[in-house]
Order: structure tokens, then sequence, then C-alpha cells
């Protein structure tokens, strides 16, 4: 949906400032807020941080909202103030410091780093995300990753966005949101493979037990 | 890391030179996602294809990287509740007419 009207979304509840659009917060809340969330908890990986991230993402976007040209799709809008505003609360918070990674580091040097060690076997993708314990582990490895590779990979792989869309949200260009990308599905790669679950995971994830 | 890529005379797509050994492993490696994601030449692609048939680690590796970006694609995430959506909207709400 692209929204072309240059002022205000309505408040409603009292809190009206501007009715000289047919655009209403309520729609605009009501179309994305469930996109956002989903978008918010894939880059906080927890629900009161993504909960935090959409309120302030809404939030900017209705002050915002004289600003918005109309000549892109209003999701990708949102997904670039949201990326924008989780930028801004982990400076507030001081969270992990980020790091360059490298593709040498990638480079598997024993036989147990080469496939993935945890239980796919004959199953879809689906199927196997139906084991708690792989969703745990999957997650706490794109947890880990440092921001500005996450960033992307959710762009990118889980939100299905394209890499000039994901480029025109966080300002880079095609090249820079592959080279990102590549290192950061590596990165996860790692993670699930033998080096990265090395002594950590549990019996049952290779026994797929649920 | 820099691409290793060499040009043909004559030729206008840049072509990869991949023979076996670990410095050609990890030429492949540098261009996997490109790979998964069609992204190459045609070239580059049989050049990749001809290397990943004649080294199993680097076959497996590439099926660990397809494993991998399939199970983030397949990630589902929690939706929000109904409460937790009409709560969120209260709170947006009053924090824009209070700023």
């Amino acid at each position: 949906m692209a929204l072309r009207k240059k002022s205000r979304p309505d408040l409603h509840d009292g809190h009206a400032v501007s009715r000289s659009t047919s655009t209403s917060f309520d729609q605009l809340y009501r179309d994305h807020v469930d996109v956002m969330y989903r978008f918010a908890y894939r880059l906080c990986g927890e629900t009161e941080a993504a909960k935090d991230l959409v309120q302030e993402t809404f939030l900017s976007a209705y002050r915002a909202y004289d600003r918005f040209r109309g000549d892109a799709q209003i999701s990708t809008w949102l997904y670039a103030i949201a990326s924008h505003a989780c930028q801004r609360m982990r400076r507030k918070r001081k969270g992990e410091p980020e790091r360059e990674l490298s593709l040498t580091e990638f480079v598997p040097t024993s036989g147990g780093e080469f496939s993935l060690q945890v239980p796919m076997e004959g199953l879809s993708p689906q199927e196997a995300l139906e084991n708690k314990e792989l969703r745990q582990i999957l997650d706490r490895a794109i947890a880990k990753l440092p921001r500005k590779y996450r960033m992307v990979l959710v762009l990118r792989d889980m939100e299905g966005l394209s890499a000039k869309e994901v480029g025109g949200i966080l300002g880079l260009n095609e090249r820079a949101i592959k080279s990102r990308l590549h290192r950061a599905r590596l990165f996860v790669r790692r993670e699930l493979s033998g080096k990265g679950l090395a002594g950590e995971f549990h019996s049952d994830v290779t026994t797929g037990h649920r | 890391m820099a691409d290793r890529v060499r040009t043909h005379p004559g030729t206008r797509k840049p072509t990869l030179h991949l023979g076996h050994g670990k410095r050609h492993c990890v030429k492949v490696l540098e261009r996997l996602s490109a790979y998964l994601d069609d992204e190459l030449s045609g070239d580059v692609c049989r050049e990749i294809r001809a290397h990943l048939g004649d080294c199993p680690n680097c076959e497996v590796f590439l099926d660990s990287l397809r494993q991998t970006d399939q199970l983030c694609r397949n990630r589902p995430s929690p939706a929000l509740s109904k409460n937790d959506r009409a709560s969120l909207r209260r709170q947006i709400l009053k924090a824009a007419a209070t700023t």
C-alpha cells in the first residue's frame, strides 16, 4: 500500500492532531503492526524488547509522517524506521560491541564442521523446526550475530525482502548487503555445525526428541 | 576478502578457475550464497558445480549452508496477542499526544 498523503494520520481516542487525511493512524497500525512485531521479534529475540521496538516504530512513524514521500511502499518505510529505532535503542543500552566478520574465519578446519549437527535428515525445514531445541539453537545463533549482520539476515532471508530493498532500508548498496548476508549465513551455519555446537548440544537434539 | 577472478581476453564475463585443493575450496566458499541465490553467470556456476562434483567436503558444506538458509526462512515467529495489540496501540496514542 503506498500512502501518498503528506499530512499526519489521525490519532483517534481524543488525541486527534490532524484530520486532513483519510488515512488514519488506526489503519496504518492495523495493516502493519503484525508484520512489524514479527520483524521486531526476529531482531530482538524476545517479547518485551520487541514490543518496545514496535511502540517506538509507530511513534516515530507518526511523527515522521509529514516527511513520508509516498514513493516507497509504506511497509518498506516502516522497516526502515524500525531498523533505525533498533539501532538507537541498542546504543542506549550499550549493547554488544560490533565486530566485523571475516570470510576466513568460516573455513572449516575439521571434519565435523562441514555439516550441520542438528536433526534434519529426511525432514522438511518446517518439520525440523517443530523440534523446540533446534529452534532454540537457531535463535541463539541468530542472536549471537553482530547486529549489522543480523539486520541483513532478518530482512533478506526471514522477511523476504530483495537485496535492493534491504539496501534502501539500511542505506547501503546491494554489494554490501550481499556481502553481509553471506557472512551472516556462514556464521549461523557454523553455529549449527560441529564447531558451533561442540560440547553444547543436548542428546535429545540428535535423537530428534521433541 | 577480494574476489580472485580472472578475465580471459576476448570474453566479457569473469571466469573462476577452480581445480581442487584448499585454495580452490576457499574460492568456492566465497561465492556460495551468490550460487544459492542464482546470482552468478552460467560459466561461473558450471565451474563451481565441477568443483563440487570433485570435492565432497564442499558439497557437504553447500548442503549445510542451504539447510541453514531454509531453517532461517521457515523459522516461525510468535504473533502479537489481541490484548497486546490493543495495549500497544493505547500506549502509542498516549505517547503521541503528550510529546
